[in-house]
């Protein structure tokens, strides 16, 4: 790209500088509107994650189980469906004692009711209602298991409200990249208007309207740029904060901080041309 | 180089020029002589195309009238060097920048290339010692001599003048006047439009009479400084004859 075109952005921004700082403060706002966003949304599909993750299905034994049949069993069931754990009859018992708090409830009782169990902490590729509904039938169907419980309708629960979390997460977000694009547009828009009369000047010279416009989108490009990184230390910064004082909370993993970079870039050059173009018809053929 | 052939222009309802019909020479000087209103500016913009005629056609070198692209528009106006009344010079650069400008939009030149050309056409017109000036660190005069230097920097073909002593003092217009006549005599088309006869006079021009849209006759110069009125009438105003 021509040299010429990157000083002429450089004059232009140092020669309106009062417009060009508002105009970095107005994107840096709008910005950081969208990456707050953008990490509450992060943060909360880590939590419904985490929750996903304490998925499990439990698989009751039949009393009759040896330990080789037990052990047989195990292997398959790691092998098809997950890591699995051993929960034996006592450790069953000695759970519910623990639950009850006051032993004297199960005096009454002469003989250990609850049955030995393996604890089956799903693939990920399990964790979805349907697959965990297969899967608790074709366990159900092996000669060493009394019954498979797994909390299906949670499950579903589960899953729906993670549904309408990512659904929402795009519709919201896009309602905010929407208005985003707008103040960076209309911003934009009255950078150029105005320079209004040097664009008509450059026009009656014979300047094409590439060589009149890539000053101005670079210039654009430069204070969204800076407006992007101004909101992600924003951003950082509530982090930090709400952190500290209120709630557990990361930061924008990489990747996704470089894409609303990027992204805040490109939005950056369509509205700027958008802009250029609208003005350039304007001042005339 | 400049023909305009039966054209007319309509701007909402009125009409502004009326079967117009005539043709420019390279290297001939021409002024076009009427009062405000008379049709002279419509005539540079159908020129620079900055609007399209109503009927007939215009054509300046190889650019006919009709639908140009936006790109073809902007190369047809970097043969040409535009002079306005008002000078319209970037208030935020200075001579030397505003001078430099045609230069880069024509794009040919590198950095080192574009240096010695303005400052010969600041020397041109007097200017060279006021490069780092600011527009409006100039007298009218001045402002107008930056404006000429920034038309002639890129050699254009044709150098088109809008009322160019407008603006100015009797001294300062008589500079003006003076310093196009030599950039004329170099070997540059001249096309200045003016409401001033004494303008017409001071140069070598052939004279065309407009009113009301339509040509009203042509003369050199010299007829138009005798006070010559040739009878109204739209007939073509050709060039004048070889030896006339």
């Amino acid at each position: 790209m021509h040299a010429f075109y990157f000083r002429e952005a450089s004059r232009s921004f140092r020669q309106h500088r009062g417009l060009g700082t508002t105009a970095i403060f107005v994107l840096t706002a709008a910005l950081a509107l969208i990456g707050g966003f953008m990490m509450l949304s992060y943060n909360a599909q880590i939590a419904v994650t985490n929750l996903g993750d304490r998925r499990e299905m439990i698989v009751y034994l039949r009393d009759e189980v040896t330990p080789a049949e037990r052990q047989a069993l195990i292997t398959r069931l790691s092998e098809l469906y997950g890591a699995v754990t051993y929960v034996s009859k006592e450790e069953a018992w000695e759970a519910l004692r623990r639950q009850v708090g006051d032993p004297s409830l199960l005096d009454g009782v002469d003989e250990n009711p609850l049955p030995a169990s393996l604890r089956i902490r799903l693939k990920p590729a399990l964790l979805t209602p349907e697959a965990m509904d297969a899967a608790s039938r074709q366990v159900s169907g092996f000669p060493e298991v009394e019954d498979v419980r797994y909390g299906a309708e949670w499950v579903r629960r589960l899953h729906h409200f993670g549904n309408g979390l990512r659904l929402g997460t795009i519709a919201v977000g896009l309602i905010v990249a929407i208005a985003v694009g707008f103040v960076v547009y209309n911003t934009i828009h009255l950078t150029v208007l105005a320079r209004r009369h040097q664009v008509e000047i450059m026009s009656r010279l014979g300047a094409t309207d590439g060589f009149i416009a890539w000053p101005f989108v670079i210039e654009a490009v430069f204070e969204v740029g800076l407006a992007a990184l101004l909101a992600l230390a924003a951003v950082f910064g509530l982090q930090r904060l709400l952190d500290a004082q209120l709630i557990r909370m990361v930061f924008l993993p990489p990747v996704w901080a470089l894409g609303f970079f990027v992204v805040a870039i490109a939005l950056a050059w369509f509205a700027a041309w958008l802009a250029l173009s609208r003005v350039l018809r304007s001042v005339g053929p | 180089m400049i023909t305009f052939d039966q054209v007319s222009k309509r701007f909402a309802g009125r009409l502004v020029l009326e079967d117009v019909s005539w043709h420019m020479d390279e290297g001939e000087c021409v002024v076009f002589l009427g009062d405000t209103g008379a049709g002279k500016t419509t005539l540079l913009r159908l020129i620079t195309h900055e609007m399209r005629p109503t009927s007939g056609a215009v054509t300046v070198g190889t650019f006919r009238s009709g639908r140009l692209k936006r790109s073809q528009r902007a190369l047809l106006r970097r043969t040409l060097g535009i002079i306005y009344e008002d000078f319209r010079l970037l208030a935020d650069r200075s001579v030397f920048e505003n001078v430099a400008l045609p230069v880069r939009i024509a794009g040919r030149f590198a950095d080192d290339e574009v240096i010695p050309r303005v400052l010969f056409a600041l020397e041109e017109v007097g200017m060279h010692q006021k490069q780092e000036a600011f527009p409006a660190e100039l007298s009218a005069g001045e402002r107008q001599r930056v404006a000429i230097a920034r038309a002639i920097v890129h050699r254009p073909a044709a150098i088109l003048a809008d009322e160019p002593t407008g603006a100015l003092e009797p001294k300062s217009a008589d500079e003006v006047l003076t310093l196009l006549r030599r950039i004329h005599d170099e070997g540059a088309a001249l096309l200045l439009v003016t409401t001033r006869r004494e303008v017409a006079e001071a140069l070598p021009a052939r004279v065309i009479e407009i009113r009301d849209g339509r040509l009203a006759g042509a003369a050199t110069g010299a007829t138009a400084a005798a006070g010559a009125d040739p009878a109204p009438s739209t007939a073509d105003a050709a060039p004048p004859a070889p030896g006339a």
